[in-house]
């Protein structure tokens, strides 16, 4: 329907006319040996193609141009236009009627292939539009399979497309600026909810025809369809987002509630018997219930402390403060002052000094080994070793904090950085359930990567974490030499 | 009781104000509150207190102002109280002249500890500085420039030495990061805390008995470093 027509309107009729010159040439040199009737019939072969070729127009003038070359070459007396035998003037009025019946029949026939051929190409570019545009649920690449489509089909010089909606934008083929002339052609894409945008296209030759408005109001709609789809699934999954923050916030309520209550209850009871003179002023009693008070409170403050970290790490607000330190340093500090949780079990510590210095904060880091460290002593039996190693590997370096606890069960690996997640009853291990996934927020926000794994004998937790910082390492320390 | 040292205390939360003053009076000090910026300045300004504990989470100012403004005219120790992870609030608040820190939830013992500290180095500043400062085994003499543990004398470069001296002057307070660097290295190098890390490391190395659980110079995570004395 737009391919461009070779050979032109003009250009046809020529062609016709030498056809028809070359044919009558062929006839003329036979002439003595053909009967005028056979030349006649003979002539309608030439006719017919050149209806079928070239369309209508040809064919009848060239219908025309033969029956006057038959009545000049082929109708005696030769050479004039003159008819003498009555019978050569049925022969020539018969000839024009079924030259042009012809003619018009082969061209229906054609213009009707042609418009079967227009109407399959259309729905197969229709079939090509839709297909690209199922399942997409980005407005972008929406925009961008329609102009693309349009542009292949209308050829047109610069396509436009300018999408309203929640988040509005533009996009247009080729990637260059628009023409300054206003479009040849403008077509809203429209739902039933509305107009969702705008296709401006820019064609200057050939004119657009009806057709290709009407395609392209298809086109239209078919973009308005995707798109609209593609917001109803976002708003979709917003709900499906804020529903599962609303169960997750429930959850989280019900976690700590239970365990902020535990320490209050323990502190409520510990103080109003103290408060009740129940217990006597210089019992023992009363230092054990002064220090579970203590205690407790510091309890408390640590689940409040997990707390905010997590909503820290969750609201993407936790931003390493970060400095070149000593890991040694820091494993130490943390050993320190776990020292009375770890009195049952056996500790070994391979962390060198000569490892290169890390780029970490040294308070977050602390507490990924704090918690690394009391989720081991809690689940390792007592007496067992809980062992600490650093290495340095290329620009990484490498954590493993591992325990000769019991194998966590495969599919449980991954979760037990899932905040809130316990593989034993919520009731037999005390905690917050956020210790691990707070150290996997620390790590990742540090660059590092942290898994864990089972051993033949015990249980591992790994972590790597990058030695460099913004690309480097640590600056060359000017030493004093060393005094004598 | 007259000449009992007097404390100002600004904090916003009544709970706290209630709880240090029955505290600090019963350890014989005199007491005022107050919970805002704006009158904590002015209560400084009338009383003159020997020390002031400030909370650094105020409603009508920034903690860290209110240091400032005290600053303006006042040597007198303040003490900033502040919620966990406020690393970078409590170094301001210390760049800005605060003498120490105390992380909320605090234990009481800690707080008389570090107001010790604050008014004795008050007192050392008007009159004589002490010039030989004892910490366990370790004796160190600013005057001769030695450094004993036991009968041991130890040797330092000279940047472990610039290093040791200007924690021991200050023994008990917290020094920031900052204010090491500058104070040893010099300004331009007051963001290179790795000389800290590894020049402390060297120090401990040379002082401590176990240098991976120091009992003299203690890290005071993200904020620096402190210096353990004796009493």
């Amino acid at each position: 329907m737009w391919t461009s027509s070779f050979p032109g309107r003009f250009g046809k009729f020529l062609l016709s006319i030498a056809f028809i010159a070359s044919v009558t040439a062929v006839f003329f040199v036979l002439r003595e040996a053909l009967d005028t009737t056979l030349i006649a019939l003979l002539y309608l072969i030439p006719l017919g193609m050149i209806t079928a070729l070239w369309g209508l127009g040809p064919g009848i003038t060239s219908a025309l141009v033969v029956f006057l070359a038959f009545n000049y070459f082929f109708i005696r007396p030769y050479y004039t236009f003159t008819v003498h035998r009555p019978t050569d003037v049925v022969v020539l009025v018969v000839f024009l009627v079924v030259a042009v019946v012809i003619s018009q029949l082969v061209a229906n026939a054609q213009a009707g292939l042609a418009a079967a051929t227009a109407r399959e190409r259309e729905a197969t570019q229709l079939y090509e539009l839709s297909t690209a545009l199922t399942g997409l649920q980005n407005d972008h690449a929406i925009a961008q399979i329609l102009a693309r489509q349009i542009q292949a089909v209308s050829q047109g010089e610069f396509v436009e497309l300018r999408i309203t909606g929640p988040q509005p934008f533009t996009f247009h083929v080729p990637d260059a600026s628009p023409p300054t002339r206003t479009p040849e052609l403008t077509v809203p894409i429209e739902s039933a909810r509305g107009v969702l945008g705008e296709i401006h296209l820019w064609r200057a030759t050939p004119a657009i025809s009806s057709g290709e408005r009407r395609l392209l109001q298809t086109f239209a709609s078919q973009g308005a369809l995707a798109l609209e789809r593609s917001w109803l699934v976002q708003a979709e999954s917003r709900a499906r987002v804020l529903e599962e923050s609303d169960e997750l916030k429930s959850a989280i309520l019900s976690s700590v509630s239970h365990e902020l209550r535990t320490p209050l209850s323990t502190i409520k009871a510990a103080a109003s018997s103290l408060r009740g003179r129940e217990v006597s002023w210089d019992s023992p009693a009363r230092m054990e219930l002064i220090a579970q008070i203590d205690d407790e409170a510091d309890h408390l403050n640590l689940l409040v402390g997990n707390l905010l970290d997590m909503s820290r790490i969750e609201s993407g607000a936790l931003k390493p403060k970060r400095e070149w330190n000593i890991l040694s340093e820091i494993v130490g500090s943390v050993l320190v002052r776990m020292k009375h949780l770890a009195e049952a079990h056996r500790l070994e510590v391979d962390v060198p000094e000569s490892l290169p210095l890390v780029p970490v904060d040294y308070v977050q880091m602390q507490q990924v080994f704090t918690n690394l460290l009391s989720n081991s002593l809690k689940y390792a039996p007592p007496n067992t070793i809980v062992r600490i190693q650093a290495r340095a590997a290329g620009e990484m370096i490498h954590v493993q904090v591992s325990n000769e606890g019991p194998p966590v069960p495969p599919e449980h690996l991954e979760r037990i950085f899932d905040k809130f997640y316990r593989i034993t009853a919520a009731d037999r291990v005390t905690g917050t359930g956020l210790g691990l996934s707070i150290c996997k927020g620390i790590i990742e926000a540090h660059g590092g990567h942290i898994w864990a794994e089972n051993l033949t004998r015990g249980f591992v937790f790994n972590f790597n974490l990058p030695l460099v910082w913004d690309g480097a390492g640590p600056t060359q320390i000017p030493m004093d030499p060393e005094a004598e | 009781m007259s000449n009992a040292p007097q404390i100002l205390v600004i904090d916003d939360e009544q709970q706290i104000l209630r709880a240090l003053r029955t505290i600090l009076t019963e350890k014989d000090f005199k007491v005022t509150t107050a919970s805002r910026g704006e009158e904590g300045l002015t209560l400084a300004a009338t009383l003159e207190p020997d020390l002031v504990i400030l909370d650094l989470g105020l409603p009508d100012m920034d903690g860290v102002e209110v240091c400032a403004r005290l600053r303006e005219w006042t040597q007198c120790p303040i003490i900033v109280l502040s919620v966990r992870d406020s690393e970078r609030d409590k170094v301001a608040a210390l760049d800005q002249g605060a003498d120490d820190y105390l992380t909320k939830p605090f234990g009481i013992e800690e707080l008389l500890a570090r107001v010790r500290v604050a008014l004795r180095h008050a007192a050392s500043r008007k009159g004589e500085q002490s010039k030989v400062v004892k910490a366990g085994l370790l004796t160190i003499d600013l005057a001769w420039h030695i450094i004993k543990r036991g009968e041991e004398e130890i040797k330092l470069t000279g940047t472990e030495y610039k290093l040791l001296t200007y924690l021991a002057s200050n023994h008990g307070r917290v020094l920031t990061h900052q204010s090491i660097l500058t104070h040893v290295w010099g300004p331009a190098d007051a963001d290179h805390t790795e000389y800290l890390r590894v020049y402390m490391r060297q120090l401990r190395k040379k002082l401590e008995e176990d240098p991976e659980r120091p009992q003299y110079i203690l890290t005071e995570p993200g904020i620096g470093y402190r210096f353990m004395a004796d009493e």
